[in-house]
């Protein structure tokens, strides 16, 4: 090891010269190394302040220039680098491979009912689970897609939905393909971006979650003129889309939004709920054909229609189970059945209902209580923007509600304001006992409230520890 | 249904079928369905030579951009497994599934190198990281951080983890010096109860290692980093993860200065190496003039 080494100490630099000295000195110690120079360069170190903000960003990251400098910020982009740039130690770059590997390649034979693909989901309680999703599984997605919403290969089909969640993935990229679409992919959502995608090719199809319906419509209430008409069909899932907003979107952007329901345990959509044919309000639709779906009591016994129970459900799209977890795997599935966890209820003309999830249920004085008809509720409230209603302890250990809010912008309302509203409009034993104001509530991708991270006691799952043996205990205590 | 196709079957005879026609519009890049199918070709192709077989576990931690269409077909072709998984993860969420499926390689961005990294130790199974995409974001700031960075011989260090070892360690007992007690993670973060004081990332090219480093000695405001760079608000605290400094674990914030002259005595009693203070010469002054052009372009 060389005794000294050149210290470059620059107390005021900026983003740039983060980028720029190491550059110098790589350029200058290869350039010796090839004899083009006949300095030999010592190793070196170089200690930076930064003398304003910055932001050293990479080719692909998207900043908003106009914004950095109205802030005093500093931008540096790293230069769109080909072959041969630093790579972090150990690793591959995937463009070195897509360079110098052949193109010709013919897919193995695989067994239908190999795993294609396994995707982790959370539940509410314990760590995430791998779901097992088989080719047969997405073949058989695809087919039913093929006979309710048939696409072509003059879709264009817009995936803003992310390609890690089933719904993205099998509803969007694998039903994209296997009808030959076009597919505008759209890397990070912001309703600004999604609206220029839509704009820019002109797109038919939109598969999107209830918060992008709502923003879009925001964005075409401020805008009256240039909204895009291309859509031909928009699908919505993840989360009930108010009919509200269901209604004024359609009008908006010329289109038909089918409401879909579906898990990651039966490759995402089970049914549809079809806007403009035999729509019901509310409800997820009927099943789709090839799905089987019933509405069941604690003892697995079907229940007659309009009677709340357990939705069950039996199909070729249903995951053989979880990876490496035979016993969640045996409660989830029991005799080909996947019980969903969802309570509902069918109707006479076969159309099914979600009332609440399972194990969300709250349950205060032995009356079952549903946080999502306090979170509608919550919704109608004209200044606010955003509620998620949970189940805490109140004083004496027993359930009780609390509604988390979120105010629309420029908006002032005070707890009693809001908890008279629930008064006037909700049974006494419904009415939160607690309100809480946030700015924004904790969102999974496809836009579900994450009621697990409002609860008291809630453990950041991104801080890593010193002693990783001991999670498990602290996660559950 | 009997004997449906597999999924990487499926987008070989969509593709055979049109070949010419649009299959991926991202920017302003159009990727049709054969150039779709021959990049997964490539991928199947790259992964068999790292030694990955049908039916392995290959995660992808990938936001929506072609690459992630090639890998995950690649990955189909092959007959192997696709664990695609939330870019959002963070530290135990990605270790939990990575060793629960036990993925064999895992394909993702650069800005996620550093996180990998960290993590690869607590992953047996893990054998490949592969990276793709430039999105790597640093944040400076007057008013927190500093930024070490060595360009210095592969032999200075017996190894890249060597490497991450040792100038973890440098940077804790710099931050000893200001009376902060840190601990080093494999291969990248510095940490103080759980939460991030300073990282570490070593890049190799050619016959050199660059190391980059950067410490908060102060509070990192993210606040105005996230008007510039677009970010949902529901997500925001999910995309940083949480940091401290120096001035949040003992009250008073250091100057760069001061770090500097922290530094050099470590440097001597750790690895023996005294630092003259010096300048650019002129074959590296060409390259930097160069290289501040480039990242000023818009």
């Amino acid at each position: 090891m060389a005794d000294t080494w050149r210290l470059i100490f620059n107390p005021d630099g900026d983003a740039a010269d983060m980028l720029a000295y190491p550059s110098a000195l790589i350029e200058g110690r290869i350039a010796g190394k090839y004899m083009l120079s006949t300095e030999k360069l010592p190793n070196t170190i170089v200690v930076q302040g930064a003398r304003q903000k910055g932001i050293l960003a990479g080719a692909d990251v998207d900043i908003n220039k106009e914004t950095a400098r109205k802030y005093d910020i500093r931008v540096a982009n790293y230069p769109r680098s080909g072959r041969g740039g630093p790579k972090p130690v150990g690793t591959v770059n995937l463009s070195d491979v897509l360079k110098t590997s052949s193109r010709k390649f013919n897919a193995v034979d695989t067994d239908p009912d190999a795993p294609a693909v396994l995707l982790y989901t959370s539940g509410t309680t314990g760590r995430p689970k791998g779901v097992t999703l088989t080719h047969r599984n997405f073949a058989q997605q695809c087919d039913n897609v093929s006979k309710v919403l048939p696409l072509d290969e003059s879709d264009t089909i817009v995936l803003v939905l992310p390609l890690f969640h089933v719904y993205g993935l099998s509803n969007g990229l694998i039903s994209g393909v296997f009808f030959g679409t076009r597919m505008t992919l759209v890397p990070q959502y912001s309703p600004s971006m999604l609206l220029e995608a839509i704009e820019r090719t002109s797109a038919t199809v939109l598969i999107a979650v209830p918060t992008m319906y709502m923003h879009l419509l925001q964005i075409a209430r401020t805008r009256k003129t240039s909204i895009p008409k291309s859509l031909r069909l928009c699908v919505s899932g993840g989360a009930p889309l108010a009919l509200t907003t269901l209604r004024e979107f359609e009008q908006a952007f010329q289109t038909r939004i089918a409401e879909g329901y579906g898990l990651t345990e039966t490759t995402s959509s089970v049914c549809l709920n079809k806007s403009g044919e035999a729509f019901k309000p509310g409800s997820i639709g009927p099943a789709a054909e090839g799905v089987q779906m019933r509405v069941v009591d604690d003892n697995g016994s079907e229940v007659a229609d309009g009677q709340e129970g357990e939705i069950v459900i039996k199909s070729a799209v249903v995951s053989p189970g979880y990876w490496n977890n035979p016993e969640a795997t045996a409660e989830t599935i029991k005799d080909g059945w996947l019980h969903t966890g969802d309570l509902g209820y069918r109707d006479e003309d076969g159309f099914f209902f979600i009332t609440d999830r399972k194990k969300d249920l709250i349950i205060r004085g032995g009356f079952n209580i549903s946080p999502r008809e306090i979170e509608e509720l919550l919704f109608t409230h004209p200044k606010l923007q955003d509620a998620a209603v949970i189940a805490v302890q109140d004083k004496r250990e027993r359930e009780a509600v609390k509604a988390f809010v979120v105010l629309q912008e420029g908006q002032e309302a005070t707890e009693r304001e809001i908890l008279d509203y629930c008064s006037q409009n909700l049974a006494d034993y419904k009415v939160p006992k607690f309100v809480e104001f946030r700015d924004s509530l904790p969102k999974s991708a496809t836009g579900k409230i994450l009621r697990k991270e409002l609860r008291e006691g809630y453990r950041d799952d991104r801080l890593l520890d010193k002693v990783s043996g001991d999670n498990e205990e602290q996660h559950n205590g | 249904m009997d004997n449906p196709r597999g999924l990487g079957r499926m987008l070989e005879e969509v593709a055979r079928k049109q070949k010419k026609r649009q299959a991926l519009l991202f920017g302003n890049r159009e990727v049709s369905y054969r150039e779709l199918d021959e990049n997964a070709n490539k991928v199947a192709n790259g992964l068999q030579s790292l030694g990955i077989r049908s039916g392995d576990r290959v995660a992808l931690m990938l936001p929506n951009i072609p690459d992630f269409v090639y890998a995950f077909f690649g990955i189909q072709k092959l007959g192997a497994v696709a664990v695609p998984f939330n870019t959002m993860y963070k530290g135990r969420e990605i270790i939990h599934i990575l060793n629960d499926c036990e993925a064999r390689a895992i394909i993702t961005m650069t800005n996620f190198a550093n996180l990998i990294n960290e993590i690869q130790e607590d992953v047996p199974s893990l054998e490949h990281i592969i990276l793709t995409g430039q999105r790597t974001m640093v944040f400076v700031s007057p008013d927190s951080t500093v930024n070490v960075q060595m360009v210095v011989d592969k032999d200075t260090f017996t190894s890249g983890d060597d490497a991450f070892r040792v100038v973890g360690e440098l940077l804790i007992d710099t931050l000893k010096t200001f009376g902060v007690e840190a601990w080093y993670k494999h291969r990248g973060g510095i940490r103080c109860g759980g939460k991030k004081i300073a990282t570490v990332l070593v890049s190799e090219v050619e016959n050199l290692l660059v190391i980059n480093c950067l410490a908060f000695l102060g509070p990192l405001k993210t606040e105005d980093f996230f008007r510039v760079v677009w970010v949902s608000p529901e997500i925001k605290d999910k995309v940083m993860e949480p940091t401290t400094s120096v001035e949040e674990q003992t009250g008073t914030r250091p100057s760069v200065t001061q770090f500097k002259d922290a530094l050099l005595p470590v440097l001597q009693s750790r690895l023996g190496i005294s630092a003259e203070q010096g300048q650019l010469k002129r074959d590296e002054l060409f390259g930097y003039e160069k290289t501040r052009a480039l990242a000023d372009k818009e």
